[in-house]
């Protein structure tokens, strides 16, 4: 018996409806792991017996689709605070690729995310989401402020539809298949 | 994270041995592919000589699950789970699936996962 496993990132920014997302498109009710980090070069110099002080509770949502008995795909959410990057690089390693979900409201939030993926190489889409109301802008502009990568695929989605957001998986498994060097041979 | 901030220490008040001693001073998983998505499920075996925390693995293990998903059903840390994963497929009571980290480059793979989406 076979079982594979496959990760996919849904990062953004604080707010730009990650939870939200894995949770539409999720079969299960999302989850809720933690991740205890423990900051041993903080605070060395305080008191003994405040041990606990030193330890930071990281919080990772995730859903799950199962694609056949022997194949199924995690979807995790980034942590919202920045200062909990080390958790990032578990969850990107190995992963097929991201989804960053942009607020254009609040585009520089989306910043971080897209710099993370791109220097690894991890391939990712971006989707802006539209639960917000309507965007006023255009493709182009958003492009031009998130000084996109031409490659990069740009999608809207309103991550409360669970078929919409579906829509951005797929576009994201299109992307990383693009990618994939051509097949040796007939 | 229903009534706790992040960032608040977990209550371990209620354990009967520190979890430290449990996984015999391990606080790594000496297989270091092991990663929150790794699936494993329980193989046929008499649990009745393991502790509880271990048991209660097991359980959650009838089908395949991944380390995430038996953290998330235990209330228990990532890191720890993975430890006591880590030492109940050594001693043969979980089996283990694929990796996620060699199927990225999995041409076939990719196109069960798209084929699997479009389906939805």
């Amino acid at each position: 018996m076979e079982r594979t496993s496959v990760k996919v990132v849904i990062a953004g920014g604080f707010g730009a409806g990650k939870t939200t997302m894995v949770g539409s498109v999720s079969e299960i009710p999302p989850l809720t792991t933690e991740e205890v980090m423990t900051e041993a070069s903080v605070g060395v110099d305080d008191l003994a017996g405040l041990e606990e002080k030193h330890q930071t509770t990281v919080a990772l949502d995730f859903g799950r689709i199962t694609i056949n008995s022997e194949v199924v795909l995690y979807l995790f959410g980034t942590p919202g605070q920045d200062r909990f990057w080390f958790m990032w690089d578990e969850l990107a390693q190995g992963c097929v690729g991201a989804v960053v979900l942009v607020d254009t409201r609040r585009l520089p939030a989306s910043f971080a995310s897209i710099d993370y993926f791109e220097r690894r190489g991890i391939p990712f889409v971006v989707a802006v989401n539209t639960f917000f109301g309507e965007c006023s802008y255009t493709d182009d502009e958003i492009r031009a402020a998130l000084q996109l990568n031409g490659e990069v695929p740009l999608a809207r989605c309103d991550a409360r539809r669970r078929g919409s957001a579906v829509e951005v998986l797929i576009g994201l498994l299109q992307h990383v298949l693009a990618k994939l060097p051509a097949p040796a041979g007939p | 994270m229903a009534g706790r901030e992040p960032g608040e220490a977990r209550d371990e008040s209620d354990r009967l041995v520190p979890l430290y001693v449990l996984v015999n001073g391990r606080t790594t998983p000496r297989n270091a592919a092991l990663d929150l998505a790794t699936q494993v499920v329980a193989l046929p075996a008499d649990t009745t000589v393991l502790e509880p925390e271990y048991q209660q693995i097991l359980r959650q293990c009838r089908e395949w699950m991944s380390i995430a998903e038996i953290s998330a059903y235990l209330g228990r840390p990532l890191t720890v789970v993975k430890v006591l994963v880590d030492i109940l497929l050594e001693q043969d009571y979980l089996a283990l699936g694929s990796a996620a980290q060699q199927t990225v480059y999995d041409r076939a793979l990719l196109e069960t996962l798209l084929c699997g989406l479009q389906r939805l």
